[in-house]
């Protein structure tokens, strides 16, 4: 029977067991306690007098912290437990289980409580294609202690388990022989400590502040913080209110530290990109900037850090270029895969200036502005010169790393995600639409910065030359005239990728398209080829690919959702992008207010509520990011200047909404809207 | 006998400023072993210059690996920081510092320019852009 997962985690350290808190290793999904992209265990499996237990409930406290409440005794019978078993669980840089049994007999009872451990110290890529360990696992039976080491020549990761009451080690686990009173209870706290070895055989994490094995208390107090420092919502919304709380909570979930240190970045998304992505990271810092403005800045260092100098075929580096995905494990340490970084996307490098740029405009920070010119402007230089790989004044991509490099190098990096009207899939390289938008975006940012802070009126000029240029280009190469909307990409014959898609509301987003052409991208993205109710398909019904499952070819993305409502806001289509923030809060309803990965693309009439996407990552970044971008989309909040523009346009019914103590370069302002009875459109093609 | 790591500080000695970010500063020392016998080299980087001695000196960060694991990260045969994960190569002190100095190290031998192999492939054909608009 597949039991439902429990997950706890602390930046890129994570527990995934069944309900029971057991791990037992599993081929398809990552469960296991994972740290570094590295699995510590692989079993931990909890039996009294030999059997497993049941579970009577779980309890998700925190989400560092869980708590079991377990019986022995077969779920078909009645039970009438004698004993009752707590697991109290956290993870705060290494894993911490309380176990408690209860005797409830007016009798001493004796019982036999063992813990089956195991490592295989796969790494995260080898989990869905498991396969023999090059190095070897040795277990060390020490009289306080199981130690369990994996070495690859001088790779070495180590899980140490001990237990705060006396316990027997073996080879395969730790035995409690126990007696307990009538009506006692006897308790253990067993701790898992995860090392990964550097210099001299010391933790190369010891360094990092965020991974000395903090409590739950401090991780507690620093939730605590992290939600006082928000901007508090109050709405007649309830799933809005309960969708904006828990995107908070999953967003401090998801703050990790890199082995260079410094403070917490967002990882992508539990389980699989527990991680540094630059379009992820990027995103979710645009999404969360009037909420949570201290991830910005930190992700910005990040990424000018890594940014590229030089070539490299293998993990696609190119000079200017930012980074699309980090890994610790042992395949990228031995190079059998290229994150060590990998930089295979053509996106993160114009996303990168972007967020520089509302960076400032939302807090005024100019010392980074100043600070990480040279990286903005070799940025800048990339787009025109690597990123322009056809040499005709377009954003293309094509892999190098044959291997195992990404084909799509874009957000719909799955093989079929760019495909043309009739199914067919264009020849390398491809230059997809949102590219141009991106690239245009940066350049007026770009220019915008270069006036304001680099003293360098001249770069200014050109980027905004180069940027209406790209714009008038954009809007004759891309446009379809038949369809009347923006094709999803070019091909190399300068041909039109004619698929309907999602891309379009991206174009919005950037500012690239043309105002007369506007009301025609928001009637093809509200209309029932690409709208299922729920949100925006990422590929039109009716396209060759189509497929409301397909994970790029028709469910709908809440991130995705999130940027062409914002597109929407732009252009002055106030009551459609009300349409998609109303369609997201109403999906999120179903999820507990934690907008997942993906959903299905089905119709609404069809399914009365939204179909997850069947392997989507949970909670995760820029699904996390969401709500935010929305909220703020409704509220109608942009910077100018020293100071806040409110202007609410919230859907009819949706009634009160205040935000009270936005942080910005203005000090804390609130801001209120409401939703009215009746609603006036702003006519189509209006730039606010 | 070549020494690509002589070669390769001497390099970046010279070409320092191009190298490193305008504002890089620190020091860094890399002890580098061979058959138990450790040589030195002490890297000065002052707002992209660089400065290179011989001498054991007390720097903000000190890498030591083997003397021929570096003459591959010399030459861009290895990679600094798969080293660093694979625990092939230690770090003491300033991280940030050699992840800022890692922009000397050379491409892999033999990397070439994409777009140039993409105007190969193309070569004599149009590309998108440069045609008429299609009716």
């Amino acid at each position: 029977m597949t039991k439902p997962l429990v997950s706890i985690l602390d930046g890129n350290t994570f527990v995934v067991s069944d309900n029971r808190g057991d791990i037992d290793p599993s081929p398809t999904f990552p469960t296991g306690l994972f740290s570094f992209d590295t699995r510590f265990l692989s079993k931990w499996e909890l039996t009294v007098d030999g059997n497993r237990l049941n579970v009577l409930s779980v309890d998700d406290l925190q989400y560092f912290e869980s708590q079991f409440f377990l019986v022995p005794g077969e779920p078909t019978h009645y039970v009438d437990a004698k004993l009752s078993i707590i697991r109290h669980r956290t993870v705060g840089g290494s894993f911490v289980e309380e176990l408690t049994v209860l005797n409830h007999e007016d009798q001493p009872v004796e019982v036999t409580v063992r813990l089956n451990v195991e490592s295989d110290f796969a790494d995260l890529f080898e989990i869905k294609d498991v396969r023999e360990k090059v190095g070897g696992t040795t277990v060390v039976v020490e009289e306080d202690r199981l130690r369990l080491y994996y070495q690859r020549e001088t790779f070495r990761r180590e899980a140490i388990v001990t237990s705060t009451a006396p316990a027997e080690f073996d080879r395969h686990g730790v035995t409690f022989a126990l007696r307990i009173g009538a009506h006692q209870q006897w308790q253990t706290r067993l701790r898992v400590e995860t090392l990964v070895e550097g210099a001299g055989g010391r933790d190369i994490r010891l360094s990092i502040q965020r991974h000395q094995s903090r409590s739950p208390e401090e991780l507690r107090e620093d939730l605590d913080a992290w939600l006082a420092r928000a901007p508090k919502l109050s709405s007649d919304s309830e799933p809005l209110t309960e969708t904006y709380q828990r995107s908070l909570i999953d967003l401090a979930a998801l703050r990790y530290a890199p082995l260079t240190a410094g403070p917490p970045l967002p990882a992508a998304g539990l389980p699989w990109f527990m991680t540094m992505f630059g379009r992820d990271s990027l995103i979710t810092c645009l999404q969360s900037l009037p909420f949570t403005p201290e991830l910005a800045g930190p992700t910005l260092r990040f990424l000018a850090l890594a940014q590229g100098v030089t070539l490299d075929d293998f993990r696609e580096r190119e000079p200017g270029k930012i980074l699309h995905e980090v890994r610790y494990g042992e395949s990228t340490a031995f190079e059998e895969q290229p994150h060590s970084p990998y930089y295979g996307s053509a996106d993160s490098t114009p996303l990168f200036v972007i967020l520089l740029d509302e960076y400032e405009r939302w807090t005024g920070d100019t010392e980074l502005v100043k600070a990480l010119e040279h990286e903005a402007r070799a940025a800048l230089n990339w787009i025109d010169r690597y990123g322009d790989l056809m040499g005709n004044g377009y954003v293309w991509f094509e892999r190098r790393n044959l291997r195992n490099g990404l084909e799509n190098q874009c957000w719909k990096d799955s093989w079929d995600g760019i495909s043309y009207s009739d199914g067919r899939l264009p020849a390398f390289p491809r230059a997809t639409c949102e590219l141009q938008g991106y690239a245009y975006d940066a350049k007026m940012r770009g220019a915008r910065l270069a006036r304001l802070f680099w003293q360098d009126p001249v770069y200014a000029e050109r980027l905004e030359r180069e940027a209406a240029e790209l714009k008038r280009r954009f809007n004759r190469d891309f446009w379809v005239e038949d369809g009347e909307y923006y094709a999803l990409a070019l091909d190399t014959e300068g041909g039109q990728v004619d698929a309907l898609s999602s891309n379009i509301g991206h174009l919005l987003w950037s500012g690239i398209v043309d105002d007369d052409r506007a009301g025609k991208v928001a009637e093809h993205l509200l209309g029932p080829r690409l709208f299922s109710g729920w949100g925006v398909r990422t590929l039109a019904e009716g396209e060759g690919r189509y497929n409301p499952i397909g994970y790029h070819v028709g469910t709908v993305w809440p991130f995705d959702n999130s940027l062409i409502a914002w597109g929407l806001r732009r252009y002055g289509f106030r009551h459609e992008a009300g349409q998609i923030a109303e369609a997201m809060i109403a999906a999120g309803r179903y999820f507990g207010g934690r907008l997942p990965e993906a959903f299905a693309g089905y119709d609404r009439a069809l399914t009365k509520y939204p179909v997850q996407y069947p392997t989507a990552c949970s909670p995760q970044a820029w699904s996390t990011g969401t709500p935010m971008l929305l909220i703020r989309t409704l509220l109608g909040l942009d910077p100018h200047g020293e100071h806040l523009v409110v202007d609410p346009a919230l859907p009819v019914g949706m009634g009160r909404m205040e935000l009270l103590d936005i942080p910005g370069r203005w000090g804390l302002i609130d801001a209120f809207g409401r939703g009215r009875a009746e609603h006036s459109r702003t006519p189509p093609g209006l730039m606010e | 006998m070549a020494d690509p790591t002589a070669e390769f500080f001497s390099r970046i000695e010279e070409h320092g400023p191009d190298l490193l970010p305008a504002k890089a500063r620190g020091r860094l020392r890399f002890d580098l072993d061979r058959d138990g016998e450790v040589e030195h080299w002490f890297v000065a980087v002052n707002q992209g210059n660089v400065l290179v001695s011989r001498e054991k000196r007390e720097a903000d960060c000190v890498v030591a690996t083997e003397k021929e694991l570096f003459d591959k990260l010399a030459t861009g045969e290895a990679q600094v920081l798969a080293a660093y994960n694979r625990n092939d190569l230690t770090v003491r002190g300033n991280l940030p510092l050699l992840l800022v100095f890692r922009r000397a190290f050379p491409s892999p031998p033999g990397t070439r320019d994409p777009r140039e192999r993409i105007r190969e492939r193309f070569a004599g054909r149009r590309v998108a852009g440069e045609r008429e608009r299609r009716p």
